[in-house]
């Protein structure tokens, strides 16, 4: 079984922040883990056009896919823009990771997205779902 | 300077060779490597399924970089609450979910919750500005 773990830790406040949580990823409604998986991706992005990083499936919409991606720049400066279906998710810069469940509420719900730099960025990503539509040849 | 660090460690075991690995990141603000600096923190219980805003842009710099962590802690694995910004879905988090997130706070992306049934759901959640 696939399992995500979240461990923060902060001084912001005087009494600190530290916990972890972790969770086993079942499918949509059940007790039952998600069986399939991308494996961890890897691109470094040459350019800063807006590029469709996964894409939604008809296999998908309304299901409990969780979706990993990190920004692996060390340059503070250097960010990509997480948009799903043209909505703007967020920025994560040099060394951010986010994770996230992805439904895909319809077909357009793909995750998109733009590097801020055309100089090598690279981004490693990873889904681990219940289904995809293959895409025919 | 306040020092947050957020880490996942995933074990993928789904094929046949699994494997797992860790991240941290230290949170930052936009551009440069000052900590972020402020923090809210808050549980709040739903008992309705109406879409209700979960966290406001309001009083939040645009273009941030700001995290945002949701948990659903319910434990019961057919209850979720649908998680979007503005009026896109973004997933649904099911009893015991997290999800770990950038947020940019830009005008009207809001972050919105939605349970799916209306009988006593709690969402956790800890906005990073």
């Amino acid at each position: 079984m696939a399992t995500a773990t979240i461990t923060l830790s902060s001084d912001i406040q005087s009494d600190n922040l530290a916990f972890t949580k972790d969770k086993i990823l079942y499918k949509a409604g059940t007790e039952q883990p998600l069986d399939q998986t991308t494996g961890l991706n890897k691109i470094i992005f040459t350019a800063t056009t807006n590029i469709v990083l996964l894409d939604s499936s008809a296999a998908g919409v309304g299901k409990a896919a969780k979706v990993y991606i990190a920004n692996k720049s060390t340059d503070a400066s250097e960010y990509v823009v997480i948009t799903i279906n043209a909505q703007v998710v967020g920025r994560l810069y040099a060394g951010d990771w986010m994770f996230i469940p992805w439904s895909q509420s319809d077909a357009a719900g793909n995750i998109e997205l733009a590097p801020s730099v055309a100089t090598a960025l690279p981004v490693e990503y990873m889904t681990i779902h219940e289904g995809l539509t293959p895409v025919s040849a | 300077m306040a020092i947050t660090t957020a880490t996942i460690n995933i074990l993928n075991d789904v094929t046949g060779t699994g494997f797992s690995f860790s991240d941290t990141s230290t949170l930052f603000k936009a551009g440069n490597e000052t900590g972020l600096d402020t923090v809210i923190s808050a549980a709040k219980t739903f008992t309705s399924t109406s879409a209700v805003d979960l966290v406001a842009v309001t009083g939040f710099t645009a273009s941030a970089a700001n995290k945002v962590y949701i948990a659903n802690t319910g434990t019961d694995s057919t209850e979720y609450f649908t998680i979007g910004i503005e009026s896109e879905e973004v997933g649904r988090l099911y009893g015991g979910d997290w999800m770990f997130i950038p947020w940019d706070a830009d005008t009207d992306d809001d972050i919105t919750i939605t349970p799916s049934v209306a009988t006593a759901m709690t969402a956790e959640y800890i906005v990073f500005s």
